[in-house]
């Protein structure tokens, strides 16, 4: 639909003869001025910005990013209490470390939070894009506002980004601050036990968080597919975060060894390259152009299913 | 209707396009022509006569053994014990001389092993634990006079009587005919480098080896892959290690450079000059020139049971049946039980809490945790060994897609290459 | 495609003119539960009608409504919605159509103001300077400025249905599709809403206004169109809904006392050209009681006279009259006897 509609225009030219004033005399005149049916310079940007504004602006999405950026916060606290004792040799292999380094508070909570936090944090964007706008009925005031669908969906899509990009960052960011207060900072003692200075170990934290947040990018697509197919934005979470474990699953079974590098969280826990002493920015960027294919393909998908379905709610 | 079905074309068409995007590369790498034309013996010369070479890469290991998988995640980071199954990554560096090091990688982890010159290090960040190998004053200076002594040998041979690389490459492949074919296979492409590939195929089928397949690069004659394929599993080989990245550009010298992180526990080993002089004591019968084979060495003429070594060669209580790749190692007098129970635990690897799980091999790991007296987890040896072996009348039997064992419960121990019901035989115990 | 529509001769379709802003052809919506919720209609909205989409639950009202907006994909055949295609035209032709579809619905955490804020941040041909001033005069003209700062959760359903309306007319509209708006309004709310259809259709914009109000509807529609499962069963001018499309002129309700009956059937009964010997049938007498001791209605139908003629005729004929009026067919009887008595829904 949304395609054939600028060319359609033509169609729709018969000049109405008289029109109402709805809003009243005072403002007649811009409105008459606003009729042109061309599209505005930052009208896109206005939605993103009202979108935005909605994600991030309901309480219960605040709560949301609150606990997840009390994550590292309390780790901190935690492992500040018991220190070396009950924790030595626990957990990931970099809990133990903290204590002597709060750099590695940042990977540790990153570390905690990608199996199952970031994804859920992100499904719940997701779900509410499209899925929470169909269960509410609003969608279909949205639509006939009227918008293109595919805009829409865009500014969805990159709200829903926007949220997750919001929680890696929080995540960091509270993590470095719990981090630095309750351990300090020091240079950074690699994987491979070589150190390096402590602005390239904060440098190296922050691509920690960059690799992240990109990783969650397809899960972002995928989410934002199944949104398109329901109208209930809970079920849509709930596949989102399943299809993160199922995959993370697949990818622990050495029998499916053969598909592990197409699944969609197979390289989430390469952000370790950036603790190594050379990145491997070849296994980066498989990563990252695994995401960009799990977001072209399910990206289109959610466009040929939103374009083209019935608005029935 | 048309229209819609048009816009699901979209996806397809999307998914078709990132398909070939992801195969292309994996094509690229089906064909290789660029390299002159060469044989066996030519290819053996030039890799014998190939300078050291810097170079620095990423391998992936995989091991398909039949063995139980010991992830990094069940290790409690990365840990040599991951390579007795599956995949492992590993990341090479190295000057071509004195000094190179060696990563594993876990997921969040990783095992190192740097050596430089006679020092060497392990350092584990999953336990932030160093292992530091240097010799003591002793042992440096025995190493010292064996080097010179050789180079001191080498400068008193007549250069005329030094066999070309060419003549030495002739003989090896001859004496190698005598249990092998050795061929080569098409060329290949290793991590983007042409590579000649030698294929060493055993001439008995008493041998669980199928075949053994070397990838040389065409350009430094550095080995990039290679490849043991057991005759139990035809499908994929048994053991593989092949770079899926190299450069061969001379590493920095941070790379290969070793110094303690801080915080981490540092357990010196220091070999005397008794463990040189008892590891490097030539044994009796072999002291000697460099072996040359005559100009007429015909192998057919041969007796394979000449080439067995006799007693007086041997350590005390080992002894050798079978002949080429179907030999069988004997030792006798072992207590494994003692073994185990011993230095084996020291070195465990600890096994912390996974946080993965549900994982098909959380049982295992289950198993694998000892009760040890610091409280903490331990991987315990004994039911390691319990794990990899099968009980069979009279010992327990180790099995894997290239390698078997057998322990007796009377002490002695079997190892080859070779079918399982060999070793028994061997024991008298079929 | 449009043009050999809006050309094409409708025979059987009673129209105004050729001048429609919402005209369908063999629209059908057949859903793939294979539920066919409508069934081939032609529809005609003619410029500047008020019209009334009447039908009984399920009969496929809300369904023709999504396909006008383009927010359903018609099965098979045509709708023009202001001379655009729909839903191929719906960004070029909507931004001048307001509607309200199946109640309204918003962002419950959102204050009134907010919402509507939301609305007009969707539209990419707004004009972001006058929004304030455009949501402010909306919100006044449904009565909501004093609850336009509370959170869309806390209204009552009478001000949800408010911003509703409200939403439908941020910008000037030239015709408004409303699915049932007065659901859920007080009398002052329903009495408003009827005010605002006749205000917007006297500055000149049409209205297609489905309501199970059928007394709301007779009082402000100029057009009427009745569904019954998927199929429109009638449509065109009110009056001749109702009249069945006798057109046999409209009917005179005259109240005097019982005494001046008689006097009153004669002059009735010449003015519709009928016999005054039949003048008894012609005429139906009621008592009415509650107007006054004695008081009846004389109800007639008048055939070609003209209503002006009636209160001189009587007056010269010395009739007492104490009320003169009309009495058009109740759009209810029309309703149910399109649609049949029965409570259970068709489908
Ligand atoms: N998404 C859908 N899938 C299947 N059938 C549907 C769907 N939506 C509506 N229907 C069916 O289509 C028919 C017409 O529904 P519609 O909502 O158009 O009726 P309506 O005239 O608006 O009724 P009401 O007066 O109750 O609002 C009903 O029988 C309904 O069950
Ligand atoms: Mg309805």
């Amino acid at each position: 639909m949304s395609h054939a509609e600028a060319t359609a225009a033509p169609d729709a030219a018969e000049a109405p003869t008289s029109r109402t004033t709805a809003a009243g005399p005072e403002v007649r005149e811009a409105s008459e001025a606003s009729e042109a049916p061309t599209r505005r310079r930052g009208a896109f940007g206005r939605l993103l910005r009202s979108e935005l504004g909605l994600v991030l602006g309901r309480r219960r999405n605040q709560l949301l990013l609150a606990l997840l950026a009390s994550v590292p916060i309390l780790l901190g606290i935690v492992l500040a209490i018991v220190s070396d004792s009950a924790y030595a040799g626990q957990g990931p292999g970099f809990i133990d470390r903290i204590g002597g380094n709060g750099l590695f508070l940042v990977v540790t909570s990153l570390f905690l939070c990608t199996p199952f936090l970031l994804p859920l944090v992100t499904s719940i964007a997701a779900g509410d894009a499209i899925a929470g706008e169909a269960g509410g009925g609003t969608l279909r005031y949205l639509l006939t506002v009227p918008v293109r669908r595919g805009t829409l969906l865009v500014a969805k899509a990159l709200a829903a980004m926007t949220f997750m990009l919001v929680a890696v960052a929080l995540v960091t960011a509270a993590a470095l601050l719990a981090g630095g207060l309750l351990f300090g900072f020091d240079d950074l003692t690699l994987l491979s036990g070589q150190t390096i200075p402590l602005t390239d170990g904060v440098l190296r934290m922050l691509g920690v968080a960059g690799y992240v947040a990109m990783s969650l990018t397809g899960l972002v697509a995928v989410g934002l597919f199944f949104s398109t197919l329901a109208e209930v934005p809970v079920g849509v979470m709930a596949a989102t975060v399943v299809v993160a474990i199922v995959s993370t699953v697949l990818d622990s079974l050495p029998q499916l060894s053969a598909i592990h590098p197409f699944l969609l969280t197979h390289h989430w826990f390469d952000f370790a390259e950036f603790l190594r002493f050379e990145v491997s920015w070849s296994l980066l960027g498989q990563g990252l152009a695994l995401q960009a294919a799990w977001v072209a393909i399910f990206g289109s998908l959610a466009w040929a299913r939103f374009t083209t379905a019935d608005i029935t709610s | 209707m048309k229209n819609k079905r048009l816009r699901w074309a979209v996806p397809a068409a999307t998914a078709v396009a990132v398909g070939t995007a992801f195969a292309i590369p994996a094509l690229a790498t089906a064909s290789a022509d660029e390299l002159p034309e060469t044989t066996p013996a030519d290819l053996l010369a030039a890799v014998a006569q190939a300078e050291p070479t810097a170079m620095s890469g990423t391998a992936v290991y995989t091991a398909r053994l039949g063995l139980p998988e010991l992830p990094a995640e069940m290790t409690g980071g990365a840990d040599p014990l991951n390579l007795l199954s599956g995949s492992s990554t590993i990341r090479v560096w190295t000057d071509g001389a004195e000094r190179s090091r060696v990563s594993l990688l876990g997921t969040t982890s990783e095992y190192s092993a740097v050596v430089d010159g006679p020092e060497a290090w392990t350092y584990s960040s999953a336990k932030n634990a160093v292992v530091h190998v240097s010799l003591d004053d002793a042992a440096t200076a025995q190493l010292d006079a064996a080097k010179a002594d050789a180079q001191a040998r080498a400068d008193a041979v007549d250069p005329a009587s030094i066999p070309t690389p060419e003549a030495l490459a002739e003989q090896v492949l001859a004496f190698a005919s005598m249990t092998s074919e050795v061929t080569l296979d098409d060329n290949v492409v290793v991590a983007g480098r042409d590579a000649y590939q030698l294929e060493i195929t055993p001439l008995t089928d008493d041998t669980l080896v199928d075949r053994i397949v070397v990838a040389f690069d065409g350009e430094t004659y550095v080995p990039l892959s290679y490849q043991a394929w057991s005759s139990m599993d035809t499908s994929a080989p048994a053991l593989e290690v092949a770079f899926t990245d190299v450069s061969m550009d001379a590493p920095s010298d941070a790379a290969l450079a070793f110094s303690t992180p801080d915080g981490a526990t540092v357990e010196e080993k220091v070999v005397t000059g008794e463990d040189l002089a008892a590891a490097t004591a030539p044994a009796e019968g072999t002291e000697g020139d460099v072996p040359v084979l005559p100009e007429d060495f015909d192998p057919s003429t041969l007796d394979p049971s000449a080439l067995t070594p006799g007693a007086g060669f041997l350590p005390e209580g080992t002894s050798i049946s079978g002949f080429g790749w179907a030999t069988v190692v004997e030792q006798s007098g072992v207590d494994v039980a003692g073994l185990l129970s011993g230095d084996v635990d020291a070195d465990a690897a600890d096994l912390p809490a996974s946080p993965w799980a549900g994982r098909p091999a959380e049982d295992l790991a289950e198993e694998f945790r000892g009760s040890a007296a610091d409280g903490g987890f331990s991987l315990d040896a004994t039911a390691l060994y319990d794990q990899l072996t099968t009980p069979v009348e009279g010992g327990r039997l180790f099995t894997s897609a290239l390698l078997s064992a057998l322990v007796t419960d009377d002490g002695r121990v079997f190892v080859g290459s070779v079918p399982t019901d060999t070793l028994l035989a061997a024991a008298g115990l079929a | 495609m449009s043009s050999t529509l809006t050309e094409r001769d409708h025979d059987g379709v009673p129209t105004t003119g050729g001048d429609a802003v919402v005209r369908t052809r063999g629209l059908t919506k057949k859903f793939r539960s294979g539920q066919v919720a409508v069934d081939g209609i032609d529809l005609e909205v003619p410029r500047g009608a008020v019209y009334g989409f009447l039908g009984p639950n399920g009969s496929g009202k809300t369904t023709t409504i999504r396909m006008l907006l383009g927010l359903v994909q018609p099965t098979s055949g045509e709708a023009l919605v202001l001379g655009g295609a729909m839903p191929r035209s719906a960004v070029a032709v909507l931004p001048r159509v307001g509607a309200l579809v199946e109640g309204p619905a918003f962002q419950p955490y959102l204050t009134g103001r907010r919402n509507l804020d939301r609305l007009d941040a969707v539209d990419m041909t707004a004009d972001p300077r006058t929004s304030k001033a455009r949501i402010g005069a909306a919100l006044e003209r449904v009565g909501l400025s004093a609850a336009a700062a509370k959170p869309y959760r806390n209204y009552s359903l009478g001000m949800k249905q408010r911003l509703g309306l409200a939403a439908a007319l941020l910008r000037p509209r030239d015709l408004l599709i409303l699915d049932e708006p007065t659901n859920g309004l007080d009398p002052q709310g329903t009495r408003e809403v009827r005010h605002l259809i006749r205000e917007l259709a006297e500055d000149g914009a049409s209205v297609l206004v489905s309501s199970h109000l059928l007394a709301e509807i007779d009082q402000v529609c100029t057009h009427v169109g009745v569904m019954s499962r998927g199929k429109l069963l009638v449509q065109g001018e009110r009056d001749v809904v109702t009249s069945g499309g006798r057109q046999s002129g409209e009917r005179v309700v005259i109240t005097t006392l019982r005494d001046h009956v008689d006097g009153a059937r004669r002059v009735l009964a010449r003015l519709a050209g009928v016999d005054p010997s039949s003048a008894s049938e012609a005429a139906s007498v009621e008592d009415a009681d509650h107007l006054g001791d004695g008081a009846v209605t004389v109800t007639a139908t008048l055939g070609g006279a003209s209503l002006s003629d009636v209160a001189p005729a009587l007056v010269a004929a010395d009739v007492l009259v104490l009320g003169i009026g009309t009495d058009r067919p109740s759009l209810e009887d029309v309703f149910v006897e399109l649609t049949g008595e029965g409570f259970d829904v068709a489908r």
